[in-house]
């Protein structure tokens, strides 16, 4: 029954244990007397030696010391003279002391076999338990792609798992023994010296490597390193993780060329538009003086000498005066345009209703002689620049109120075309002369004129103007119209705060 | 060149002037008038300095002063003028070409007391400027030390 189970597990119950004793005595007994039966003498006290030795071993010393006593009893009953008698006879008596002494020296060390044999395999088990958590480790870090490899002080690679194989192209058996340095042909990006001080220091280094791999190309990596100390605190190995940033660092050098060449052109716009803004300055100054004294002494001349001036050199002065005043308001015009395109935004929430009611009393000094029918919409909230939008909206009606001069019934309808989910898109439409849609793309131009300027004033920048601040709002002007019909003017401006 | 005056006009260009000046005439204001033509006489004439060495103690009761100016601009006349404690109260009236809003915003926070586009339109430019000197020149009450009236 001891067989089944593994060599040196014992008989839990105690009832089992005792009762092996009793049967080995019993079974060695036995034996003995069936062989007593041919004549086969003195193999007693061997089966009875080896019954005890069986008892110690399998079921511990308190069986083995019953079986002692039995085999001592057995012995003295069935093979010692006079037989079937328990009486000993005291010639006999060192003979039997020498029998349990035996048995007893024998049973002993059954017992310290045992234990040593115990420790062995418990030993041995726990020695491949380790081994088998270290290979599990070991293919552990073979899973992970990332390289890493172990190094002794002299640099000499003890470790190379399959991300290092996968990176630099070594097998483990190709790295293993090899000097890393020389294998890698590691680049520094400081002086090595400087690195180990550091490692020996703070145990780490972290940093950029340049290394080469085993087809030659060159390979940049991030690469961390911890060192390994023994027990005496005696730095014994270099663990090192590596990451392929090759691609990372190509990739950052082109971000910087593309920066650098951002800077330059920065630059360049930079100075464009400050050029431009020169360029304006100079105009809002320089050319305004000479047109000031233009009309400032044709009007003392006309002041002086209209007595002697005959009507056709009257119409002429007039004339002299009207193309200079013409010249400043196109000045300011161009001026006022120009700045759009300049100054920064200010956005803020700006209500059109609020708007559309400060335009309408500006212009009313000219529409209150005037019957024109208004028609205002509810009209939104929008972010935007409030100045530019009312600008915006100053050039939209004041057009409206201009075109629509020579209607007796004059109507200006302002509203909100569509609600589009990310905008406002608003309108003024008035039932002036209207346009021909064939011009529609000379509307919005700087100083495209659908009109002669005897028709209808102006200087064909309102429109230039109303589309460069849609378009800075970020958003869409287009018109429709008819000759004689009226035209429509839409513009849209996203909702969203730019 | 009248050394007594109570405006102090600083101009370089001379049609500005006679066109100035024909606006001041209207209100006989012209003889109050002396006539610096750029920053460097504008502020001898403040610190008695130059041609204007021996003049009559006393401050301006305005100075009209264009922006842009030969050798010493407008803003730096300014500049200076508001930085000197016996000069920062006469009132400075910039009068300029420009409408520009950096010249505006430079000028107000250097202290400027009003700042006048000239118009294009001579009808205009005549109403400011006279508007300009019977205001400074006759209604303001100038700080002490002015110039006194003839």
């Amino acid at each position: 029954m001891a067989q089944d189970k593994p060599p040196l597990a014992r008989i839990p119950a105690a009832l089992q244990r005792y009762g092996l004793a009793v049967v080995s005595v019993g079974a060695a007994l036995g034996i003995a007397l069936l062989l007593g039966q041919y004549r086969f003498r003195g193999v007693e006290f061997p089966l009875f030696l080896f019954a005890i030795a069986l008892s110690v071993w399998y079921a511990g010393i308190g069986p083995g010391i019953v079986a002692v006593l039995l085999s001592s009893v057995a012995f003295d009953f069935f093979f010692t003279e006079p037989l079937y008698t328990l009486y000993v006879r005291t010639s006999e008596v060192p003979y039997y002391i020498l029998f349990i002494l035996f048995a007893s020296l024998l049973a002993w060390f059954s017992a310290l076999r045992r234990r040593v044999e115990m420790a062995l395999v418990r030993s041995r088990d726990e020695l491949q338990q380790e081994v088998e958590l270290r290979t599990q480790q070991a293919s552990l870090l073979d899973l992970t792609h990332d390289t890493i490899f172990v190094r002794d002080m002299n640099h000499v690679i003890t470790y190379w798992n399959r991300g290092a194989q996968e990176l630099f192209g070594w097998t483990a058996e190709e790295a293993l023994g090899k000097h890393s340095r020389q294998l890698l042909r590691t680049v520094f990006p400081v002086a090595i010296e400087e690195i180990e001080r550091e490692l020996l220091r703070t145990d780490r280094w972290e940093g950029e490597l340049e290394r080469a791999k085993a087809d030659g190309t060159a390979v940049v990596v991030a690469s961390r390193w911890s060192l390994r100390r023994n027990d005496e605190g005696i730095p014994v190995a270099i663990l090192e993780t590596n990451n392929d940033i090759t691609q990372r660092k190509r990739g950052e050098e082109e971000v910087l060329k593309l920066n650098q060449k951002l800077g330059e052109r920065t630059t360049e716009l930079e100075a464009i538009n400050k050029e431009l803004e020169a360029f304006a300055y100079s105009i809002s100054h320089d050319l305004r003086a000479p047109l000031r004294h233009v009309v400032g002494y044709a009007e003392m001349l006309e002041k002086n000498a209209s007595k002697v001036l005959d009507e056709k050199s009257r119409r002429y002065m007039t004339t002299i005066l009207e193309s200079a005043k013409r010249m400043g308001i196109l000045i300011d015009d161009l001026l006022a345009f120009s700045r759009i395109g300049r100054a920064e935004t200010r956005q803020t929430l700006v209500s059109l209703d609020q708007l559309v009611k400060e335009v309408r009393s500006e212009v009313a000094q000219e529409t209150d002689a005037r019957n024109i029918s208004w028609k205002v919409g509810a009209l939104p909230e929008l972010y935007g620049d409030r100045s530019m939008l009312k600008l915006a909206l100053v050039n939209l009606i004041s057009n409206a109120v201009k075109f629509t001069r020579t209607r007796t019934q004059p109507q200006i309808e302002i509203g909100c075309a569509e609600r589009p989910s990310d905008g406002v898109v608003m309108f003024v439409k008035d039932n002036g002369v209207g346009f021909d849609m064939k011009y529609v793309n000379k509307l919005f131009g700087v100083f495209q004129r659908l009109h002669r300027a005897d028709e209808f004033e102006g200087t064909g920048i309102g429109l230039a103007t109303v589309q460069r601040i849609i378009h800075r709002h970020g958003g869409q002007v287009w018109a429709e119209g008819l000759v004689d019909q009226g035209a429509t003017f839409f513009f849209s401006v996203p909702s969203q705060r730019r | 060149m009248d050394l007594f005056g109570r405006i102090l006009m600083v101009e370089d260009d001379p049609r500005d002037r006679e066109l100035t000046m024909t606006a001041l005439e209207e209100y006989n204001l012209s003889n109050e008038v002396v006539i610096a033509v750029d920053g460097e006489e504008a502020l001898d004439y403040l610190y008695h300095r130059g041609k204007f060495t021996g003049r009559v103690n006393g401050n301006p009761a305005v100075l009209l002063l264009d922006l842009k100016l030969p050798k010493v601009d407008g803003l730096e006349v300014l500049q200076q003028i508001k930085s000197d404690e016996k000069l920062r109260m006469i009132p400075v009236v910039v009068l300029t070409s420009s409408r520009e809003e950096r010249d505006m915003v430079a000028s107000y926070k250097l202290g400027v007391n009003a700042y006048v586009v000239k118009p294009v339109d001579f009808h205009e430019f005549v109403n400011a400027i006279k508007e300009l000197g019977v205001f400074w020149a006759i209604i303001n009450e100038p700080p002490p030390g002015s110039i006194k009236k003839k």
